[in-house]
Order: C-alpha cells, then structure tokens, then sequence
C-alpha cells in the first residue's frame, strides 16, 4: 500500500496476520501503528509491509484470544461485541470505520455502545462468538501454512482479565453503594468480603460490577 | 398498544403542540402575536428580571464552588475511566461549542451599539467605548459558560455515574428517583424541549438576517423579510436532505471548517487590524470586567427605565439559558473520564477566556474605526443595519473582499451545521435521552425549528426573537435553580463511591489499555 492510503481505522494483513491500524504517523520511519486484532499486542510497520482487507458477514477471526463471526442475521444484545462496518456517526457520536465495540444497551433502532454512541442496526455487523461452520477465517492471510491447533486451540478467557486474590470490586447498583475484596476463589464461584459469593461470570459483567485495583498492586 | 405508543411519545406530542399553537398563532394572528410578545418583554423587565440575574450569578458563584470544593476529584464516569480526547482537543471543541452565529453576528453590532447607546453615561465618548466593551465580556464571558457548566456537569454524572437516560429529567434522579420516568419528569423534558426550540430559533432567525445581510453586501441582493424566509427554507431543504441521505459525515466536516474559518479570520482581522489597540483593548477590559463583575452582575434599575438591561443583558440570560440543553449535552459528551475540578476549569474558565479574544479582536478593531477617527456615522450606521454590522465593518479593513466572502461562508456553515445537529438534540430531548432518535422525529423538529423562526422574523424581526427568547426560556431557568440542588446531591453520593483518598492511588486497570481506546 501507499501511504496516503494509509488510514486510522483500516483492517490490515501484516506479516500474514491480521491487525488493525490505530495511528498513522507520517514523518517516522515506521509510520504505521498497528494493533494485532489476536491479542492486541502493538507493531509497528510501514505502508509497504501491509494489505488492506474490508471484513464482511460470515468472516471469522480471532479478537482478544477469541474467536468471533460476523453474522447480520441477529440484532446485538446486551454484553455483544460489534464491529462497525457502514459508520454514520450522529452529532453526538465518536466512531468511526471497523471500530469494535460493546453494547451497553439495546434499543428499537439500534444500540447504544459503552462508549456512550449511539450506532444504528444497519451500521454495524455481529460479532458471535466461535467459529460459525460455514464461515471464512480470515486471521491469516495465507491459511495454508498454518497448523489447525493454533486455530481453534483459544481459551474462552483471557487470563489477566480473570478475578484474582485482593482485587477489589465495586458493585454498579445506583442505588446500594457495595465495594469488597476477593477473597477465595472456588472453581466458578467467587467470595467476596461482607459474606458475598458471586458466579464468576456475574462478578466479570462489566455492567453490574466495576474492577477498581488489586491491593497487591498498591 | 396506542395508549402505551401514546405515553411513550407524550414528550415529543405534547412538545410538538405547544409550538404548532406558536406558530399557527403567529401566521393568523401576527399583531395579536407581536401585542403578546411586548406585554411579556415589559413583564419580563418589570417581573422576571431578578429571577434570571440572581439565577444567572448564582450559577457563576455555584460553578467557582465546584471548583474548590471537595468534590472536584471525582471523575466523570468509573474512577478508572480516563478522557475520550486529549485536553487540546477537548479544549478546542468546548469553545467551538459556545461559538456560532451568535458570536459572529454580535461581536461587532454589539459593542458599537453599547458605544452609541451605552448602559449609563453619555455615547459617543471615550467612556463609552470602555463601557462597550467591558458589558461585551460581561455577556460573553462568565455568566454563559458557569450555566453549560451546571447542565453540563449534571448531565454527564447522571449519564455516565448514574447509568441514565440523556434527558434533562434524568438529571433530577437524586432528587425524584423513579418519578423522573412519570409526569413530573414528562414536564421537565417538555419545558427543555420547548426552550430549546426557541433557544434555536432566536440563533436561525439571526443567522437568517445576517446570511441575507452578506448576500446584500456581497451581491447586492435585496436585504428584505422574503429573501430572509427563503434563505430558512433553503437552509431546512439542505439539512432535511443531509438527515435523509446520510450525509450526517458531510455536516461534521462542515463543522470542523467553521471552526478553521473562524480562526483563520480572527488572525487576519489580529494582523491586518489596530493589533496593538487590540492587545490593549484585551487587558483593559479584562481589568473593568473583573473590578466592576459584581455590579455589573446584579445590576437593575429600580428607579428608572430597565429597558437597556431587558435587550440586553436578560435577552443574554435568557438566550443562553434556552441553548443550555443543546450545549449541555454536547459538553456531557465529550467529558466523560474528566474530573469534576477539570471539567469546570475547561468549560468555565477557557471558553471565557476565548470568547473575551474574540470580541477584543472584533469588537476593539471595530471600536477604534468609530472612536479613533470619531467616525460617529459609521457608528450609528452600525447601530441602525445590526446584521449587516460585520460586513460593514470587513468594508473598513484592508482585504475586505476576502473578509467578507469569508464571514458569509462562515455564518451560512453555521447555519446549516447549528440546523442539522439541534435536530439530533431535540429528537434525543424529545424520546427520553435515547442516542437514536428517529429520523421522522429529527426532520420534524428541523421543520418546526425553522417555522419558528420564520413566525418570528415575520412578527417583528430581532426585537421579538428577544422576547420570545425571554418567555420561553423562564421555566426553564426556574428548572436550572432545583437542577444545582440535584447536582450537589448527585455528587455527595459519589463521594461515597470515590473517596478523596482513592484518587491519589495507582489503578492497575482490568480493562483494555487506554492505548487501545479506539479499538
């Protein structure tokens, strides 16, 4: 690719993987910033070392140790992941092309994101999560060389986002103030100080409870 | 099913009615329209006054509280959430906010009126020059931006702390509960919407005057009252087009040249202008205006005839209290992840600070033509043409033609732009803070918005816009009083949340990066 082809936002293939631009920075040597859409590590690369490639309905790829496919059938619920393919961002909006974001709440005429924008149903495709059967993974550019293991073989979590021993939650009920401590973890069920015990998952929605710190970390 | 589809819209339906009465009242019944307007102007001298001073100072004094007080550490959103956009940005986009066609259309009327007219003392002196100026900053500057900080702020905690709806009855949560979802909270989002529709229409209907006004100075087109509605008519054709036809991207760029434009003529103005008058201009006045701000703040005429202050200062009050929800919530926007302390520095003291430039570089360029050379017809040419003040003026500086050329894209760009995003404003206002408003409901307030400020050029031009302005706006100054109340409620409960201490630690995030913020 040229340079001046170059954009923030854009969907890349570099050194056979996929990845995300999220800053160009002309005057540097390495202009382009890239983000790896696998684990989201950051790279830096030049427009000459990248491909251009416009995700579409039944791609699947791997975002944050997750596999996703983008499907048009369903409308977003609440917790979806989202990727904004037709952006036409409202005057109080900020996004713009491939952005990838999560739905805070569902309404009639589309989503509002937790970024506080509101994105209209026909502006955005579904990230579900796995691999749909008839999808076309798109994470490498040349499959062909790439073992099957590497494909499919993801945790469902991603371990630092895990709850751990001292973190420190607050509850997100407007209406009871509740922050604790982890302190045990038994396989699924999390206990928190002041006698609470939450499923892990319920403990991970975003939505009902916040992290705030690990005490370890302070 | 219609009933339940009733209750949902009351806001939007009842809103809507109120303005169809205004305006079918203002195309049958002009004079009985223009009868009624001036009976509420001189009620509003005689009655109302006081309420929007006191209101308009306590807002100021309320703002500067914050300020200092032990709630500026607490963060507009989670403790871990950090600002969408760096501070220049955020910045740059607040005082673009408070920018418009306000500001262009009085920069210059503004001060050389006061010169002729001035609140006390003799015109056409030296005084009087000093005066212009110093009650030019005392409109533009603290008072304006102290009420955006109050909705502003109460408006951002309830959406991002709270986890509300972007209605204005959202913000009295602390105070209402669960009732902001019945009648009571219903009537606030009317009377937001009904001020703001009129808050508007005031900035069309002068928008309108002065796009004429530029095209009367630039190609000699007739400066009438028709020529005024068709420019509203093509303005509204233009946005309804862009809401249609997703060209909502085209109205942002359009935005962003605006602000380009803005500066671009500021500088030309800075550079080709009396630069050392300006500079002088700036610090004097800033002296008068700090020394005289109390009095100036209360300032009314118990003994005499208020007149001055009703068209000029309650106008202002009014104005900018009726343009509240429309800045406020743009200001919310984009402020998520500041702090409270942040928050009142960026969108009280900057903005002050820029739009006091602003009207130096104008209004002081200005004033130096008609007292320097005691220009006293140019003056009271000015006076008497208030929206073709600015073209008047480029006349009088070298490179005028570009000047010109320029102000008049630069207000017809800030027509089109103000039009099209109040839509979005007033169909969020209007279905209960949602962030997708329908298109019907957008198109039909881009409609309304521009028949009301047709009904009110047609009824008497500036002075009813004033007025209407005035009225309008009065309830919801009364609803900005209790709002303060809320908001200090709003925020003694986070305290709960976000104690002082906790700001000073190290939050390792669970989150994604903020180098990865816009993933």
């Amino acid at each position: 690719m040229k340079l001046y082809q170059v954009r923030k936002g854009q969907i890349v293939y570099f050194q056979n993987e996929l990845h995300k631009v999220y800053s160009v920075k002309p005057m540097y040597r390495k202009s382009v910033h890239l983000m790896k859409l696998r684990d989201l590590s950051q790279h830096l690369s030049s427009a000459a070392e990248i491909d251009k490639y416009q995700p579409k309905e039944l791609d699947s790829f791997i975002f944050n140790k997750n596999i996703y496919t983008l499907s048009k059938d369903r409308k977003a619920e609440e917790g979806d992941y989202i990727l904004i393919t037709h952006p036409n961002p409202d005057y109080l909006d900020h996004y713009s092309l491939n952005e990838i974001e999560v739905v805070a709440s569902a309404e009639s005429k589309g989503v509002v994101t937790s970024k506080s924008n509101g994105v209209k149903h026909n502006e955005y495709l579904l990230m579900v999560p796995g691999r749909h059967e008839h999808s076309n993974p798109i994470e490498y550019r040349d499959i062909q060389n790439i073992d099957d293991s590497s494909l499919n073989d993801l945790s469902n979590f991603n371990a630092d986002m895990l709850p751990s021993i001292g973190d420190v939650y607050r509850s997100n009920d407007k209406d009871e103030s509740i922050e604790a401590m982890v302190i045990a973890i038994q396989g699924n069920s999390v206990f928190l100080g002041g006698n609470l015990e939450l499923a892990l998952e319920e403990l991970m929605n975003i939505e009902k409870w916040e992290f705030l710190y690990n005490l370890l970390d302070q | 099913m219609n009933v339940n589809k009733l209750k949902e819209n009351s806001v939007f339906i009842i809103s809507l009615l109120l303005t169809l009465i205004f305006i079918v009242w203002g195309i049958f019944f002009t004079d009985l329209l223009t009868k009624v307007t001036d009976t509420i102007y001189n009620a509003s001298i005689d009655y109302l006054g006081w309420v929007y001073i006191g209101a308009t100072l306590f807002f100021v004094i309320f703002s500067i509280y914050l300020l200092f007080s032990k709630y500026g550490h607490i963060r507009l959103g989670k403790s871990t959430d950090r600002p969408d956009f760096n501070t220049a940005s955020w910045l740059a986009m607040l005082f673009g906010a408070g920018m418009g066609i306000g500001i262009v259309y009085w920069s210059v009327a503004e001060p050389v009126t006061h010169y002729t007219t001035p609140p006390y003392g003799e015109g056409y002196t030296i005084d009087a020059a000093n005066t212009a100026m110093k009650y030019t900053f005392f409109h533009w500057g603290l008072h304006p931006w102290a009420i955006y900080t109050v909705i502003g702020l109460a408006l951002a905690l309830c959406q991002y702390n709270k986890k509300l709806p972007a209605a204005i009855s959202s913000v009295f949560y602390p105070i209402l509960k669960d009732k902001i979802y019945g009648p009571i909270g219903k009537t606030i989002d009317i009377l937001s919407v009904f001020a703001t529709v009129f808050g508007i229409a005031t900035s069309l209907g002068l928008g309108a005057l002065q796009v004429t006004a530029g095209m009367h100075s630039i190609f000699g087109a007739p400066n009438t009252l028709p020529v005024q509605l068709i420019v509203i008519v093509v303005a509204t054709v233009i946005f309804l087009i862009s809401i249609n036809t997703g060209l909502e991207k085209g109205i942002q760029y359009l935005s962003n040249a605006a602000m380009i434009i803005s500066f671009a003529i500021l500088l030309l103005i800075l550079i080709v202008g009396p630069t050392l008058t300006i500079i002088k201009v700036f610090f004097n006045t800033s002296g008068l205006y700090i020394n005289d701000f109390v009095q100036m703040s209360l300032r009314m005429r118990p003994f005499g005839e208020g007149e001055w202050i009703a068209s000029w200062t309650l106008f202002y009050w009014a104005w900018w209290i009726a343009w509240a929800p429309f800045v406020g919530m743009f200001i919310a926007r984009i402020s998520r992840g500041r702090t409270v302390k942040e928050f009142v520095i960026g969108v009280l003291i900057v903005p002050t600070l820029g739009t006091c430039i602003w009207m130096s570089i104008f209004g002081g360029s200005a004033l130096d033509m008609v007292v320097d050379s005691g220009n006293h017809e140019l003056a009271t040419y000015i006076k008497d043409n208030v929206s073709l003040a600015i073209f008047t003026f480029f006349d009088h500086l070298p490179l005028s033609s570009v000047l010109s050329i320029m102000g008049f894209a630069l207000v017809a760009i800030y027509y089109v732009t103000v039009a099209d995003t109040s839509t979005f404003v007033l169909g969020m206002l209007s279905e209960g803070g949602t962030l997708n408003p329908s298109n019907k409901i957008k198109m039909t307030w881009g409609i309304i918005q521009s028949a009301v400020a047709a009904v009110l050029l047609i009824s008497g031009g500036l002075e009813v816009l004033q007025t209407a302005s005035i009225a309008a706006a009065f309830p919801f100054a009364i609803i900005m009083i209790f709002m303060c109340y809320s908001l200090l409620k709003g925020l003694q409960s986070e305290l709960i949340v976000q104690p002082i201490n906790k700001s000073h630690r190290t939050v390792v995030r669970k989150t994604m990066p903020s180098s990865f913020k816009n993933i």
